[in-house]
């Protein structure tokens, strides 16, 4: 694995960059480079609770394929002319983090199926898809791309939980309920129009939402995007609309 | 089991859905009202500003379910199936996006397994006009819901000239939104009784076809494209254009006209100067037998000051499921003629489904009992006293033994 990108954090850097907006495309880039980083240590763990040999194959290949994006969005950030920091330790993504760990602890497969692939990718697909439409030249280019591949492998996993939902809906919609609670309330608070807990631990100054609208994006887009697309996704698994809407209108604003 | 799953359990199975309902919300109050049903009491209102910054992301999808009972004791259950239309997107420039808002809500009534589905506001107007647009391949049949708010309508004109004691033989009727399926229907059960007919929409080729048809039956008709080329002061108005919010400014009318705000969003402008009118919101019917929602959405998707009252587009897949005839009983543009107002009012008057009482936005019109009919040639029946529920069906229109019915009854033959 290449080792554009390091696991345990690294100190965001001053901008140099030619590109006005050069800062702001750093913190978006951060969270990206952050989301992507905890994906692949939530899938190497997967592959340490696998029983079957090609299932810990397969999650030990996502793993390296959301290293591999990782590294992809450094290199865009270089591109723009600034360093792009990671901290996989920094307030939202740790909390996630932890709740994956905990399912892991359980042995529970199913339940990380739900938040890495429901959940956090549902927030990559939408967030990286808007992104993909407002930045600019090759930036804008590997968001989308990451976004088109990150979808293509959620397929695979909603066939398991579908299976695994037919056996026994009501277990399962409450399992999926309990870890909306918990992962959904967290990066619903990230994309809210301010972080009312302080800052995120990765942007580099002052918090970057407010300055997103200089880059054609706000929060309140990749919010409602990123909602949207888990509430498709939910659909895909079978669970009644109605029910999965009652649920996204209650989590915090 | 937790708070919101545990309403999984208390849901209607999906396999015995006898109807859905697809429609949007009129107003941002209206999408408050129903976002906070949804966050629960317990839950503080979201933010106006959250709330249409998020809106517009949720996808059409089942919000309740519904069960409406006949005055014969069958029941009927549904689903109501929410577009999530902006309010403020109900207007041609998003007529791609909210085509395809309703293409998503009838993919949810197919997939939900509802018998038949009632496209209620916008949604019928958006799909009236190309069915095709609709998924196709399924059980599921998929009817506009016009012919039963065109007989509310009728309806509601019909008591309105009762009660204030106008002559409809020598009134001037202007229908706005006439070349819609709504105001076609209104102006082919209407027109024959009336003294003359103007007709105004925005599609002239539409109107002209109208206008034919009815001149054809010795109808004295004008059209006109905009509200300024209307010549005679109308005495009677049925608003039912597609117009995105309250807006419209009616100018050339009688004093005290009858107005009849069929649309949905409502059509006339809250600033509206009409002296003397008598206005009311037309196209409403009540259920005696009742209607329930889980969650209780009463009185948020259904703001009537009545109970048990909702449009007629909606009522139609109702009473078309309390009958089990599952048909598309409206379908198309232009296709609403008298007899198939009257065949979807007796059905409807069987299960107890009648004209709602009449309200506007000062409330209810309470002038049951001090009709001044006598002498006119439009008369009431005996079943104006009950309060709330008039008349019979549109075979009443015509069915008077009196000079006066009679009258009526020549005009329909002649027509």
């Amino acid at each position: 694995m290449e080792s554009l990108v390091s696991l345990n954090g690294s100190e965001p850097s001053v901008c140099n960059s030619p590109l006005s907006t050069a800062s702001i495309w750093q913190d978006v880039l951060a969270q990206a480079v952050t989301g992507e980083l905890m994906a692949a240590t939530n899938y190497s763990a997967l592959a340490t609770i696998c029983d079957n040999p090609e299932e810990v194959a397969e999650a030990l290949e996502h793993a390296q394929g959301e290293h591999g994006h990782a590294a992809a969005f450094v290199a865009e950030g270089r591109k723009i002319g600034v360093d792009v920091p990671s901290n996989i330790n920094a307030k939202y993504w740790k909390r996630i983090r932890e709740a994956f760990m905990r399912s892991i602890a359980e042995r529970d497969f199913i339940a990380c199926l739900i938040i890495q692939e429901v959940m956090l990718e549902s927030f990559a697909v939408a967030s990286y898809s808007r992104v993909g439409k407002v930045a600019p030249g090759s930036l804008g280019e590997t968001f989308a791309a990451i976004a088109s591949e990150e979808e293509g492998h959620i397929e695979h996993a909603l066939d398991i939980l579908r299976s695994d939902r037919a056996k026994a809906p009501e277990p399962f919609d409450e399992k999926l309920y309990q870890l909306h609670l918990d992962i959904m309330t967290t990066l619903t608070e990230m994309v809210a129009k301010e972080c009312r807990h302080g800052q995120c631990d990765l942007c580099h100054g002052s918090c970057v939402k407010p300055s997103l609208s200089e880059v054609g994006l706000t929060t309140a887009e990749l919010r409602g995007a990123s909602l949207q697309h888990y509430l498709r996704t939910l659909d895909m698994l079978g669970l009644p609309g109605e029910v999965t809407l009652q649920w996204v209108t209650q989590l915090p604003v | 089991m937790g708070h919101a799953t545990a309403s999984l359990a208390s849901g209607v199975q999906r396999t015995d859905l006898d109807f859905a309902l697809i429609g949007h919300q009129e107003s941002w109050r209206s999408v408050s009202d129903v976002l906070a049903v949804l966050r629960g009491a317990e839950r503080t209102r979201l933010p106006d500003a959250e709330i249409m910054e998020i809106f517009p992301w949720i996808p059409p999808r089942t919000i309740c379910n519904v069960e409406v009972a006949s005055a014969t004791g069958a029941k009927a259950r549904g689903v109501y199936i929410d577009c999530f239309i902006p309010p403020d997107h109900l207007d041609s420039e998003y007529v791609h996006d909210n085509i395809g808002r309703v293409r998503a809500a009838a993919a949810c009534a197919i997939k939900a397994g509802a018998r038949i589905v009632s496209l209620g506001g916008f949604s019928s107007i958006l799909i009236e006009g190309s069915f095709d647009q609709l998924p196709g391949a399924s059980d599921t049949i998929f009817t506009t819901g016009n012919t039963l708010t065109v007989a509310f309508v009728v309806q509601g004109i019909r008591k309105m000239c009762a009660v204030e004691g106008r002559e409809i033989c020598k009134s001037t009727l202007l229908i706005i939104g006439a070349s819609g399926d709504v105001g076609s229907g209104c102006a082919r059960c209407l027109a024959p009784f009336v003294k003359r007919v103007i007709l105004c929409a925005r599609n002239a080729r539409r109107l002209r076809t109208l206008a034919a048809g009815l001149e054809a039956d010795g109808i004295e008709v004008e059209i006109a494209t905009s509200l300024e080329q209307v010549q005679y002061a109308a005495d009677i108005v049925i608003c039912a254009a597609s117009v995105a919010s309250p807006s419209l400014q009616l100018s050339r009318i009688a004093p005290e006209a009858i107005v009849c705000d069929a649309g949905y969003p409502k059509n006339l402008s809250p600033r509206s100067d009409m002296p003397g009118a008598r206005v009311f919101f037309g196209g409403l019917g009540q259920i005696a037998g009742g209607l329930s929602f889980i969650p209780d959405f009463k009185g948020v998707l259904n703001r009537h000051p009545f109970p048990d009252v909702a449009h007629g587009c909606l009522l139609e897949g109702m009473v078309l499921a309390l009958a089990r005839r599952f048909e598309p009983f409206s379908q198309g543009r232009g296709f609403i003629t008298r007899d198939r107002v009257e065949e979807i009012e007796t059905i409807a008057d069987f299960h107890g489904i009648h004209l709602a009482p009449l309200y506007n936005a000062q409330g209810p019109l309470d002038t049951i009992g001090t009709s001044k009919t006598e002498g006119h040639c439009w008369s009431s029946s005996g079943s104006m006293a009950a309060p709330g529920y008039v008349s019979k069906n549109f075979a009443s229109f015509s069915a008077g033994s009196t000079g006066l019915g009679a009258r009526l009854s020549e005009s329909e033959e002649s027509a």
